[in-house]
């Protein structure tokens, strides 16, 4: 019974998948910006981008209620928005993240630097 | 609006007025019979239905219901995709130039009944791509919660934004409803707003079963109560660890993990049908980006007439896909080997033939009474239905013939319960003929009821 309990806890870390529900993000690509339901606004912030860290890999955004810092993790994944020029939404890199762009990041994690599931960068300028 | 000419068609003049003096005679009870007031639950639904079956969100022309068909349990597998007209939005990627390429896999679709998904991006449209089958949507109100969040789709991250059910259309027009690969929002589709959402999510935590089983039930057939037994020894079928109750929600040891993923292997199952066939499967990865090879747990009940089986319809009959466990594929997984390592002899799941087919044949039953049991409320709320309400009650009547119908071949494909399956003929027999009948329709209707009850208790015990 004991073996049992010792391997129900191991599986319960191993194959019931941890952390919070995992949302799909490839067709998030496509959901302009501030339009993702359930998510925007409420697990994302939407602003300016006012700065980036490179070495610290991290990107803050101003927005209203102040500014706030993400950390940029390998699973981020950037989204150039680009469909007030009603052209298809393509992925983009670190380098797309430049000062004064108007983005949207989905945070995950808790703490003052939360890590970024997702940024959207809105392009408005062909 | 001008009415057509009746020149030289007099009998059909005189049957007109006497039809308009017949219907201003009982209009008054006509007034009488109106549908009563829908709740706002029962409309949101209502919209939800008319969403799914019926909005293309000005896209290619698919909507929810093109894959998820009423009269196929809200699936889709390849004998009724051949039995579709050539024009039915199914095909668009046979239709409209723009989709030709990197869209579905005609030959897949119509084959295996798979659908082209990018669940890992879109940047290499021709090679990453996973093919899947369509699941059902019944019973979701038991079968998607975990402690986690929501688990939607076969890998439990079918739906942007938040994850949940009411999200999940979003990402599916976007895959599926596209007019071009571009998939510019406002352009190609578009995105449904958030009352529509909540009406999809409305309508399709309304179908099916609202709760789960609670098992043993006492059933009657020798096979199929064997089969349940196995079914709930956690040392021999070991079934009900992931499938509590024949659901989808997982109990591992003391933990309730709810609707669960695992890696069980179907990946590595050799032979599979699309494999076979030199089209193009790149390996499906399941869960995430990269995924992690782990794919959500469907509910059981409902499972024996939504075949084909797992995420890429490996499997056709329901005894292979319980066989599929007894397999080498399974005890090689990580859920097999931890099934291993909590067994006294280090084994996975060991049966034998007759115990494969004696699950097999408990979850054919299951199956049937959950067909008796929609068939039934069907048929009780098209009897309620009134005059003016005529062509929703017929609808529900043809629903509940689907549904008795899978009974019978659910039950008829093994053999078993030879009586309930007649039974269930008559039921669906004076379904039909209620459904064709201008003033016994609510009794012939009790009829079918009747019949059905007649059916349910030649295959299990009246429970308290």
């Amino acid at each position: 019974m004991r073996r049992l309990m010792k391997a129900a806890v191991l599986v319960c870390v191993s194959l019931a998948t941890p952390g919070p529900a995992y949302p799909q993000k490839a067709t998030e690509q496509f959901i302009p910006l501030g339009q993702s339901p359930g998510a925007s606004g409420k697990v994302t912030w939407i602003g300016e981008i006012v700065g980036t860290d490179p070495a610290q890999r991290t990107l803050s955004i101003g927005e209203a209620q102040g500014t706030h810092t993400v950390k940029l993790t390998d699973k981020t994944r950037i989204f150039l928005d680009r469909s007030k020029l009603k052209q298809s939404n393509v992925t983009g890199s670190i380098a797309d993240l430049q000062k004064g762009r108007r983005v949207e990041v989905k945070y995950e994690g808790p703490g003052p630097t939360p890590a970024a599931d997702w940024v959207k960068v809105e392009i408005s300028q062909p | 609006m001008r009415c057509p000419p009746n020149a030289g068609r007099p009998n059909r003049v005189v049957a007109g007025r006497l039809v308009a003096i017949v219907l201003a005679t009982i209009s008054p009870l006509g007034a009488c019979m109106a549908p009563r007031p829908q709740t706002p639950e029962e409309a949101l639904i209502a919209r939800g239905r008319q969403l799914f079956f019926n909005e293309t969100f000005a896209g290619n022309g698919r909507t929810c219901g093109t894959c998820h068909r009423e009269e196929r349990n809200f699936a889709i597998d390849p004998t009724f995709i051949a039995s579709l007209p050539k024009d039915d939005p199914l095909f668009v990627a046979e239709q409209q130039p723009a989709l030709k390429q990197n869209f579905e896999n005609p030959r897949l679709m119509r084959g295996q009944g798979l659908i082209l998904e990018n669940l890992d991006g879109f940047d290499d449209l021709a090679n990453r791509f996973t093919q899947r089958g369509v699941p059902h949507v019944l019973g979701l109100r038991t079968s998607i919660a975990s402690p986690q969040g929501p688990r939607t789709g076969w890998s439990g991250d079918g739906a942007p934004a938040d994850g949940s059910l009411r999200a999940f259309a979003v990402g599916a027009v976007i895959q599926h409803f596209t007019k071009r690969l571009d998939r510019v929002a406002g352009v190609d589709f578009r995105l449904p707003s958030e009352d529509e959402l909540d009406a999809l999510e409305a309508f399709q935590l309304s179908l099916g079963r609202q709760a789960d089983l609670t098992l043993p039930l006492p059933l009657k057939g020798v096979v199929a109560k064997r089969g349940q037994e196995i079914f709930l020894d956690n040392t021999l079928g070991k079934c009900n660890i992931c499938h509590r109750n024949a659901g989808a929600n997982a109990t591992l040891g003391p933990t309730d993990a709810g609707n669960a993923n695992f890696d069980t292997g179907v990946e590595d199952l050799p032979d599979q049908p699309a494999d076979l066939t030199g089209e193009r499967m790149p390996p499906d990865d399941g869960l995430g980006i990269p995924g992690n090879r782990t794919f959500n747990t469907p509910p059981l009940v409902e499972a024996a007439d939504t075949g084909p089986f797992f995420h890429n319809n490996a499997i056709e009959t329901i005894e292979g896909a319980v066989g599929f466990y007894d397999g080498e594929a399974f005890n090689n997984s990580p859920a097999g080997r931890f099934l291993a390592s909590t067994d006294p002899d280090g084994e996975g799941i060991e049966l034998d033939g007759t115990q494969i087919v004696a699950i097999a044949a408990f979850l054919r039953v299951i199956n049937a009474l959950e067909n008796i049991r929609s068939s039934v409320e069907l048929l009780t709320r098209s009897a309620a239905m009134g005059f003016s309400e005529r062509q929703e009650g017929l609808r529900l009547l043809r629903l509940a013939i689907h549904d008795t119908s899978d009974g019978i071949v659910v039950l008829s494909g093994a053999g078993l319960h030879p009586e309930a399956v007649t039974d269930l003929k008559a039921a669906r027999d004076l379904a039909e003929r209620a459904a064709t009948s201008l003033f016994g329709r609510r009794r012939t209707t009790r009829e079918a009821i009747q019949a059905l009850e007649r059916a349910r208790s030649q295959m299990i015990d009246a429970q308290p």
